[in-house]
């Protein structure tokens, strides 16, 4: 018989330990930061869009439900003092509203850009920014959540990171989010892949996807 | 053992809350000051556990091998941008950062280092400038957040600081080769 050697042993110990480690620490070697682990996560749990009362562009007040009756909501987080992403993120949800067929726009789909400075984006702040990027206020909405302890519930339940840089301006991860009809999250997507992303709304206008 | 006394010291202080609040607060420190001191703790502390369970090491880690693969793999897992993130937001990946690096990490590189052969030496180095490089170059490079609780240019700060840690190293390398150690070990001896 070969005797085997308590190094090889405690070797063979030590790797398993690894790989099982740095399998449990990325869920199954899928999600190396958090942010990916988040979006993981939200995928597979379908979260509800939390009751958030939200403040237009054109200073009328209702909640988030009496907004979306049952339609699909296109979501997106901003700030209008946003130098970096946000306009970007903007312009893009712009792109994605020209290129969903018009007949679907406000009968089966609305957009919102909900602004998570509300002390900054007052109505008429929001109606200015809302001109530069085609929103008409109506079909596509940007709105402020004016109850902060309302804001951050619907921030963490949609797993958005929003953190003060100390000079007025927010780091903050960025996506498109589609909400579907039954309130709840169905889909997190690359802001930067217009095409992919408004192929991806349109496959549930379309009823091709089960929600 | 006076020195695996310092380390519990070390070790403790690194745990109180406060201290630990304001490591973690920054991420170039988080990841490159508290976690080695950490390590360091759990190297200081070695001591003890060798004499208290000498049999253990010697059956288990006689050649060193896999007490520095475990700390090659439990270093390294702490550099995953994520297990970061989750050390601060989630307690129980926080205790298993108190408890994995100066256990897992700091006590078997203290019972390897010295076991270790001449070239187990070599790969490691290697293995932790390839490393820092790697983790330069993503963190430098990266331009969307890699750790959601840390702001764009922590970050790039922390790839520079990986950087100059590998360079570091490299400097050491070079010096070993390129500078006459026979002295040293002469006075070492003596």
């Amino acid at each position: 018989m070969i005797k085997i050697q308590p190094t090889v042993v405690s070797i063979i110990l030590v790797i398993s330990f690894g790989i099982v480690l740095f399998f449990l620490g990325t869920d199954g070697y899928r999600a190396f930061t958090a942010e990916s682990a988040r979006t993981y996560e939200l995928i597979q749990n379908k979260p509800n869009f939390p009751s958030v009362t939200l403040q237009d562009s054109s200073n009328r007040t209702y909640t988030f439900d009496e907004f979306a009756e049952g339609k699909y909501v296109f979501i997106t987080f901003m700030y209008t003092n946003c130098g970096t992403v946000c306009p970007q993120l903007e312009l893009n949800m712009a792109e994605v509203y020209d290129l969903i067929p018009s007949k679907y726009i406000g009968e089966d789909i609305v957009f919102l850009s909900i602004s998570f400075d509300p002390t900054r984006d007052d109505p008429e702040t929001l109606t200015k920014y809302r001109s530069y990027f085609g929103s008409d206020g109506e079909t596509w909405r940007m709105a402020r959540i004016n109850d902060q302890a309302e804001l951050d519930a619907l921030l963490e339940r949609l797993g958005v990171i929003v953190i003060p840089d100390g000079y007025g301006n927010f780091q903050h991860n960025t996506a498109f989010y589609l909400i579907g009809q039954q309130g709840h999250l169905i889909e997190m997507m690359d802001f930067t892949e217009i095409e992919k992303s408004s192929n991806t709304v349109l496959s549930y206008l379309d009823n091709k996807v089960e929600e | 053992m006076k020195l695996a006394k310092y380390g519990l010291v070390l070790y403790l202080f690194l745990a109180l809350p406060p201290v630990a609040n304001l490591l973690e607060s920054i991420m170039i420190v988080h990841m490159h000051m508290q976690m080695p001191l950490l390590i360091a703790s759990g190297f200081l502390m070695g001591r003890f556990f060798q004499l208290k369970f000498p049999r253990f090491f010697e059956k288990w880690n006689s050649n060193g091998v896999p007490g520095i693969i475990l700390f090659i793999i439990v270093w390294s897992y702490w550099m995953i941008p994520r297990a970061m993130d989750e050390a601060i937001t989630i307690q129980a990946v926080e205790i298993f950062k108190f408890i994995s690096l100066p256990l897992l990490a700091g006590v078997p590189l203290r019972d390897s280092w010295k076991k270790l052969a001449s070239v187990g030496k070599d790969i490691t180095f290697v293995y932790f400038i390839l490393m820092f490089l790697i983790m330069g170059w993503i963190y430098i490079g990266s331009e969307s957040q890699v750790c959601n609780n840390y702001l764009l240019v922590e970050q790039k700060t922390v790839g520079f600081g990986s950087l100059a840690i590998a360079a570091c190293i490299i400097i050491y390398l070079l010096q070993l080769i390129f500078i006459d150690q026979s002295e040293f070990d002469e006075v070492q001896k003596d």
